[in-house]
């Protein structure tokens, strides 16, 4: 008599928190976060502060890249992105534009994105992740980090990264900055997807060992978080930019 | 210091004053078509552009700069004119909306497949090219020390402003080492205004960029330049190595007998202000349709 093994179930357990630049309005901020439950994917997108319609190409990215089914080799991610590039520019032919408007548009529209898919179907879940940009995808296990992407150090982080374009004339050099990298999970594992300025003091808070970040962000709610991000940013310990942060604790099921 | 971020509540400063006396009407770099003068206005003109340019939000350009055009010569006093003739200082989003003209071209670019599109590209214009007077540089500083004393009262935190000054020559009234040091007094909670200076010259020695030290410089009027120009900033560094320019820590804003390509990367590194990425105008430029 041979018994059928019961497979694990796993649940996930998830916390957002997007903040504007202090001082600004919600509606100002152009970090964007997106996710589908059903599927598992997760995605924080950030556009670039000084880019042309940059908030409508995060959004676009973000939503679009957590309810399609795989983006995950780079000649799909640039097919993708490409594609939504021309809807985007589309979108403005419609638009009569002042000279500034026009000039900016020529440029196109940037953003920095963090997308990752969890498999959750067998014993040992997984995730697997695409990043452009500066956002970030950070593993945690036992309050150690065991992965940071596409950056992993604090010092990483500058003013110029190669960001998502939305004109496809330049994917030939920044599509050669794509990351795509996967891990194994474990009951209790954390992930957390985060846009640059979250990304960069979380590092940096782990190398300076001077706090437990996941236990932090995991245990304090949202208005403690907003409180503590505004009194961190007027102190000069996380830079003044818009903040997107997603935590997602991976459980097995009880039931 | 010069850490402070730029936002509409916290703007900066930027001037840009233009020696426009008679000798700015003298050919530059050997081009007998080509006057100094026009090509001074042609990179103003951009930089303007540029500024506007980066304050742009989709529809909207969000003052992050107040900036003012003074030029000297026969007279002194703010460049423009039209709606914004007689304003010494202007947000940067009411410059945007009044360009005296603004001009339609088209620009050759890859069209990412290995082949070439034509686009429209507008190039608008905020001042003209003038020559003319002596060089009344002292009572030009002394304008912009106005002019920063009562922006300076209205912000005094923030990143302090820049003064890009671009001269051919030298003083006709007087040795401006004493207001240029008062200049550079001034300041803001996050650091001293920052004076840079560019000199040009038709002549053929050898141009001197983002100088450390006085010994280097050939005579007193570059010393006296030297001496009234401030030490670039970290950011400002990155931004000059981003466009190949020499300059390291303890340099001085300060070009001497600088040619066409000097005076391009002198106001792209003066407004570069907070490392921001230098806008390569000159990568830019349109083949007129």
């Amino acid at each position: 008599m041979s018994s059928a093994k019961q497979s694990t179930t796993w649940d996930l357990q998830l916390r957002q928190l997007l903040m504007p630049k202090l001082g600004q309005e919600a509606s100002e901020c152009e970090d964007v976060i997106a996710f589908d439950a059903q599927t598992s994917r997760f995605a924080v997108a950030d556009g670039a502060t000084e880019a042309f319609d940059a908030r409508n190409w995060a959004e676009r990215l973000a939503q679009h890249w957590a309810q399609r089914k795989s983006t995950l080799t780079v000649e799909e991610f640039r097919e993708w992105v490409a594609t939504e590039g021309r809807e985007l520019h589309d979108s403005w032919n419609s638009l009569t534009l002042t000279w500034y408007s026009e000039e900016k548009a020529r440029s196109g529209s940037f953003a920095a994105l963090i997308g990752v898919e969890l498999d959750l179907k067998s014993d040992s879940p997984s995730w697997q992740a695409i990043a452009l940009g500066d956002a970030c995808l950070l593993h945690w296990r036992n309050g150690t980090l065991l992965k940071s992407l596409p950056l992993s150090s604090s010092e990483s982080f500058n003013s110029t990264p190669v960001l998502v374009a939305s004109d496809s004339s330049l994917h030939e050099t920044s599509m050669q900055s794509v990351v795509i990298d996967s891990g194994n999970c474990q009951n209790g594992d954390v992930l957390f997807l985060m846009s640059d300025a979250a990304a960069s003091w979380c590092l940096q808070r782990f190398e300076n060992a001077d706090l437990d970040v996941n236990e932090f962000l995991g245990t304090r709610d949202d208005e403690e978080l907003r409180q503590f991000f505004d009194a961190e940013r007027l102190a000069g310990r996380i830079r003044n930019d818009d903040l997107a942060i997603v935590r997602i604790e991976i459980k097995r099921s009880n039931r | 210091m010069y850490s402070a971020q730029i936002t509409r509540a916290n703007p900066t400063c930027i001037i840009l004053l233009i020696d426009q006396s008679g000798s700015m009407g003298d050919p530059f770099s050997g081009d007998s078509a080509r006057k100094k003068a026009d090509f001074v206005a042609e990179v103003v003109n951009h930089t303007l552009h540029d500024l506007v340019i980066r304050c742009t939000k989709t529809e909207e350009v969000r003052s992050y700069y107040h900036v003012s055009v003074i030029g000297y010569g026969r007279t002194v006093g703010s460049c423009f004119s039209g709606e914004l003739g007689g304003r010494p200082i202007v947000p940067i989003a009411q410059v945007a909306d009044y360009p005296l003209q603004v001009k339609s071209s088209y620009k050759r670019v890859s069209d990412g497949a290995g082949g070439w599109v034509e686009i429209p590209v507008r190039y608008p214009v905020w001042i003209h090219p003038a020559a003319d007077g002596k060089t009344p540089m002292c009572e030009a500083l002394r304008r912009v020390q106005e002019i920063l004393r009562g922006w300076l009262l209205e912000h005094p935190r923030g990143f302090p402003p820049t003064v890009l000054h671009l001269t051919d020559g030298e003083s006709s009234d007087g040795d401006p080492n004493e207001i240029g040091r008062q200049i550079m007094s001034l300041g803001t909670d996050d650091g001293a205004v920052l004076l840079f200076n560019c000199h040009i010259s038709t002549r053929r020695s050898a141009k001197i960029e983002y100088p450390t030290e006085e010994m280097s410089l050939p005579d007193g009027f570059a010393r006296t330049l030297f001496e009234i120009s401030s030490t670039l900033p970290t950011n400002f560094l990155a931004a000059a190595a981003q466009l190949g320019v020499n300059a390291v820590e303890g340099s001085r804003g300060f070009v001497f007998n600088g040619d066409p390509s000097s005076i391009v990367q002198f106001y792209e590194i003066g407004t570069s202000l907070t490392g921001m990425t230098p806008y390569r105008w000159m990568d830019d430029r349109t083949e007129t349709a």
